[in-house]
């Protein structure tokens, strides 16, 4: 019973992928919206199930092994799932938030051409998402992880007539393939050094392994450069902000909740071999808290609405990565889990918005919707109060949890985390003003159409809004009188860890009253930048420059995102083209020279070979008999 | 040994059927029988190792395997027969008692554990076989095809009966035990009359696999035979000869393998060389086929040549695989042929696949993913094949070997691919072609399993 509904997990999206891929063209737009929907719903109804057996069965770790797969010499691979903590989290953000973005969907994409393509593509991604945290070893993974690039690759360029839309679906593939890299040559260096991928098996082996080794530091290293690919760090981060392009559904599951998490997942998955690198957990924390801050500092000046949450995603993720890098692995799933809700939230507030405003994403030409908005407008201004780290929602309880444990680690990491906390916390209200307080900027046509959306969009908004508000429960500190359950939900998922590395796996050693002091700070900080924001755009009601004002200095350098993308197309891209136009040229003759000359070669062989098929009895019968002859005088009397 | 018994009478019972006015029957009944026969093989799967006739005929797991790919493949085959219902001229009844008889005649091949029972089975499937590309009586090429197989397979039953004779002669057994313990005695004394005698086997048996240099006969009976029976011959002659050389190699003369494996290479790549490059130059799809089904035989040899622990494997997988795909080769040619007919016999040229695609999309994708499995390219169980064959062959080192099958696996692709690209690329005007529900749904079984299979491998020795 439990393998079953361990198996229905992935296959009921499989399946309404099938369904609605194949025939899309014949299905009516109401039922492939109820199929995508249900295949969702079914998921999440069996992923529940699972969790409540497994909880009942005493929080077990399971591997179910369903088959064989690759066979290779030494080298065996079985298609097994392996549930415990972890996935089974996962999976409740993946098919929980994955179900609420396909009911918001049906509503969302009403008016599009490609509404069955487009449910179609969704299954199929939460299939892959499904098999990326449920496979029990590396490989299993790594097909989910290159199908979730599909997906997004595939959904980015939704709206392929759209050239730009294209370059931003090509340039997410190619960024994520250069972290793929990484991640496949950290699973072949698993392979060599471990005989397996299967994690069970290279988690034993591994805390048998000294502290500090170079092959872990290695693979870990890989790993991380998969991640960063998936997870949209610094230096591969880039790719994010155009992913935009998709529909907004799009942005709120695969660019926020699920497949940009991914990385993190991997992490987690793999911590006792991190844990035993601290020299590549410094890297982390380094790159997670670097991103944090360089990305909350481009989004203070965007004017695209979903730009500005695109570098808050790629900035959370940092804090995320921040997390992992000082160990504080179940406050780093605890930031996943409540970022799913407020950023998904955030994202499909946003879409609400562009779907009053007929597709407007400019803020500048927003302001005054909460009104219009009023259901868009509270759930909105929720996720803003939960991303922002204000008590109590949600937000606060993750977020401080990682600045205590990067406090404790060290001062300078946590200053940073703190300044980014004070950009997102700005950037989120001027967002939240500029869109939905002061007057109405846009034109007349737009303001005429304003409308609140369908139930089918405001229900999941409000669903979320909970989340994002009470979120914080499964994760009150002891501090603030909690017990903190999901940190003691996860706990057996680090023992290999703790035991291999007792001293670095400390327990935080705070005292409360130092506890207080931090979150004091930090809220305090984010509460200044809220109003710092409101006195800018409320108060004094500034609007930011339109496009063609030329801008100074910093302002200039970061409203066009510290040209990284100038800097990449300089370095990387101009060259490679170069390169390529100098092949094309040069190369092609003698390639063409050689391919040419071998089918021809081919083909005189086959007209020689051809003319031996007389069709004659006598003659065939002859050449056999030579050919027996031949075998015969030197098998027996030659060698 | 219960399928062997259940189509020996089966077989009849069909000739009794064929008196009975309505030969709709035929079709349902056969393969009922089919079935029948498919589930007395699982009969004796848990019994491990059973000898009958005092020892001359075993059962095991890789038999019951090996038959029950060749029982599948001939359930497909039978259902895409359609029952010759719209042919006149044809004996439903006698074609497919000969069908269940010659089956018989595979499962001694592959459970022999004496060599005269290996000849009977031969021989049983071989007569079949004749009878059957002959039957388009009034056809000359048909015609043509069934003398010239019937007197080079004669020829070659000769030499391979000359062959055991001079086996027993050296070792005074028929046995496969006899001769290896003969073998194994006389390990470090040569003895030129068993050499002989393997060799003259060998040859016996290479020449029903179609390896070069005997190959001669089956471009033009795969030609001119029907092409339901051509498919027959691709699929079920080809997995019965191959397993009984893997058991007569693998068993009796493992002791001599350095004498035997010298011979062997030179003739596997000889026939791969063969196979693919000939294929190149034909026009005819059918043709092409052929000599598509002589390199497949040149990769099989790699395996039987490395003869390493994979081997069983590498053949069992490559054998289905290849099965399923020339299968469904076959299967849409059939209606595709006749559609296209010119003169009154069906077109079995490249062109008569142009612009397949756009009014018959699922035979299309069926083509496709049986010419990419039998390219070798990954996702279909095709690629697993040679993945497994390769892999033997670099177990025992024979670099050089894979080195000439990957070229020729290069080869193969431009030849395959030639067909797909008629059906998606080139301009042709083919009217929807109806296809009888059953026949499309072995289609779609056999292309879902080709498949399934190279998306996980591992199924098919977990279904084992």
């Amino acid at each position: 019973m439990s393998l079953f509904l361990l198996v229905l997990i992935p296959l009921l999206p499989l399946i309404g992928f099938v369904i609605n891929g194949i025939g899309f063209r014949h299905i009516p737009k109401g039922a492939v919206g109820v199929i995508g929907s249900l295949a969702a719903l079914g998921s999440f109804a069996a992923s529940v199930a699972v969790l409540l057996a497994f909880k009942e069965a005493g929080s077990q770790p399971q591997i179910v092994s369903l088959f064989d797969w690759i066979t290779v010499g030494e080298l065996s691979i079985p298609f097994s799932f392996q549930h415990d903590q972890l996935s089974l989290l996962m999976l409740m953000i993946i098919t929980g938030v994955g179900s609420l973005i396909h009911i918001y969907s049906i509503g969302y994409m009403k008016h599009d051409e490609g509404f069955g393509k487009f449910f179609a593509f969704l299954n199929l991604f939460l299939f892959f998402m499904l098999l990326l945290v449920m496979g029990s070893n590396y490989v299993i993974m790594f097909i989910g992880w290159e199908g979730v690039g599909l997906c997004s690759y595939l959904l980015i360029g939704f709206w392929n007539k759209n050239t730009s839309y294209n370059n931003a679906a090509r340039k997410a593939f190619i960024m994520n393939r250069i972290g793929d890299l990484g991640f496949l040559l950290g699973i072949f260096t698993i392979i060599a050094t471990f005989g397996s991928v299967e994690y069970t098996e290279v988690f034993r082996q591994a805390t048998g392994l000294p502290i500090g080794d170079p092959v872990l530091i290695t693979i870990t290293l890989l790993l991380f450069v998969g991640a960063m690919g998936k997870s949209a760090q610094i230096p591969l981060y880039t790719w994010l902000p155009d992913a935009m392009a998709g529909p907004t559904p799009v942005s709120a599951l695969i660019h926020a909740a699920t497949m940009v998490t991914a990385g993190i997942y991997m992490v987690i998955r793999s911590n006792v071999l991190y844990t035993l690198a601290p020299e590549t957990l410094e890297v982390v924390a380094i790159v997670g808290a670097a991103t944090a801050i360089f990305a909350a500092s481009i989004g203070l000046l965007q004017n695209d609405i979903k730009k500005v949450l695109a570098y808050s995603t790629v900035s959370q993720l940092g804090y995320m990565f921040l997390g992992l890098g000082v160990m504080a692995y179940s406050a780093s799933m605890f930031h996943v889990i409540t970022h799913a809700f407020f950023k998904a939230l955030l994202f499909l507030g946003a879409g609400s918005v562009i779907h009053a405003m007929s597709d407007e994403q400019d803020i500048r030409k927003m302001g005054g919707l909460r009104k219009k908005l009023p259901i868009t407008f509270i759930t909105f201004f929720i996720a803003t109060w939960a991303i922002s780290g204000l008590p109590p929602f949600s937000g606060f309880f993750s977020k401080d949890e990682i600045l205590a444990h990067a406090f404790e680690h060290n001062k300078l990491l946590w200053a940073v985390g703190l300044v980014g906390s004070a950009m997102t916390s700005f950037y989120m209200f001027r967002l939240l003003f500029l869109t939905f307080f002061g007057t109405f900027r846009g034109t007349h046509e737009q303001e005429h159409h304003l409308h609140e959306s369908p139930a089918s969009m405001t229900i999941p908004l409000m669903v979320l809004a909970v989340f994002s508000a009470l979120g914080g429960v499964i994760g009150i500190p002891e501090a603030l009188g909690g017990s903190h359950q999901l940190a003691e939900f996860m706990s057996p998922l680090f023992d290999n860890s703790r035991q291999a590395n007792p001293e670095a796996f400390m327990p935080i050693s705070l005292s409360h009253s130092e506890e207080y002091m931090l979150m004091g700070v930090s809220v305090l900080v984010a509460l200044l930048s809220g109003i710092a924001a409101y006195v800018m755009y409320i108060s004094k009601a500034s609007v930011p420059a339109p496009e063609s004002e030329t801008r100074q200095g910093v302002q200039r350098a970061v409203y066009h995102k510290y040209y990284v993308d100038e800097l990449y197309d300089a370095v990387f891209v101009k060259p490679m083209r170069t390169l390529s136009n100098l092949l094309a040229s040069f190369g092609e003759f003698f390639i063409d020279l050689f391919v040419d000359g071998t089918g021809r070669l081919v083909k005189a062989l086959a007209n020689l070979g051809r003319q031996t098929q007389t069709g004659s009895t006598g003659y065939y019968i002859f050449a056999m008999v030579v050919g027996i002859m031949v075998i015969l005088f030197w098998n027996l009397l030659i060698k | 040994m219960y399928p062997i018994v259940l189509l020996s009478v089966l077989g009849i019972v069909v000739l009794y059927l064929g008196f009975l006015k309505s030969k709709s029957i035929l079709l349902p009944a056969t393969l009922l029988f089919l079935v029948v026969a498919m589930i007395g093989n699982f009969f004796e799967w848990n019994d491990g190792e059973l000898l009958y006739f005092k020892g001359m005929f075993a059962v095991n797991k890789l038999t019951l395997t090996f038959n029950a790919i060749v029982l599948f493949s001939a359930f497909m085959i039978v259902a895409m027969t359609q029952g010759f219902q719209d042919n006149e001229e044809a004996q439903p009844a006698e074609y497919f008692a000969l069908m269940l008889f010659s089956l018989v005649g595979a499962f001694m091949m592959i459970g022999f554990e004496n060599l005269i029972m290996l000849f009977l089975g031969v021989e049983i499937l071989s007569v079949a076989m004749y009878v059957l590309t002959g039957s388009d009586k009034r056809n000359l090429r048909s015609n043509e095809a069934a003398l010239k197989y019937f007197l080079m397979g004669a020829f070659a039953t000769g030499i391979m009966l000359f062959g055991i004779a001079l086996l027993y002669g050296a070792s005074g057994s028929f046995s496969l035990n006899g001769i290896e313990s003969f073998v194994t005695l006389n390990q470090r004394s040569p003895s030129y009359l068993l050499y002989a005698g393997l060799l003259l086997v060998l040859i016996g048996m290479l020449f029903k696999v179609s390896a070069a240099p005997f190959h001669f006969w089956t471009p033009d009976v795969y030609d001119g035979a029907p092409s339901i029976f051509t498919a027959f011959m691709a699929t079920i002659v080809k997995t019965a000869g191959f397993a009984a050389l893997f058991r007569l190699l693998s068993h009796s003369f493992s002791g001599i393998y350095d004498f035997w494996w010298p011979t062997l290479s030179i003739l596997t790549v000889l026939t791969l060389l063969v196979g693919n490059i000939i294929a190149v130059y034909q026009d005819s799809f059918k043709r092409m086929l052929a000599y598509s089904s002589i390199s497949h035989a040149g990769y099989l040899l790699i395996a039987l040549t490395s003869m390493t622990k994979q081997t069983e494997n590498a053949i069992l997988f490559y054998s289905m695989a290849y099965s399923f795909a020339t299968i469904c080769a076959f299967g849409v040619l059939i209606p595709v042929a006749r559609e296209k007919s010119l003169e009154g016999r069906p077109n079995e040229s490249y062109e008569a696949f142009n612009g397949l695609a756009k009014n018959n999309p699922l035979l299309a994708f069926v083509l496709t993913v049986s010419m990419l499995s039998l390219a070798g390219i990954p996702l279909t169980a095709g690629f697993w094949g040679k993945f497994f064959v390769f892999s033997s062959a670099v177990e025992r080192e024979l670099v050089w070997m894979i080195i000439v099958a990957v070229l020729m696996s290069a080869v193969g692709i431009y030849y395959y691919f030639r067909v797909i690209m008629a059906a998606y690329m080139k301009e042709g005007d083919t009217a929807t072609i109806r296809i009888a529900p059953f026949y499309k749904i072995v289609l779609i079984a056999a292309t879902l399993l080709t498949i399934l299979f190279g998306l996980a491998p591992g199924l098919f020795e977990a279904a084992m």
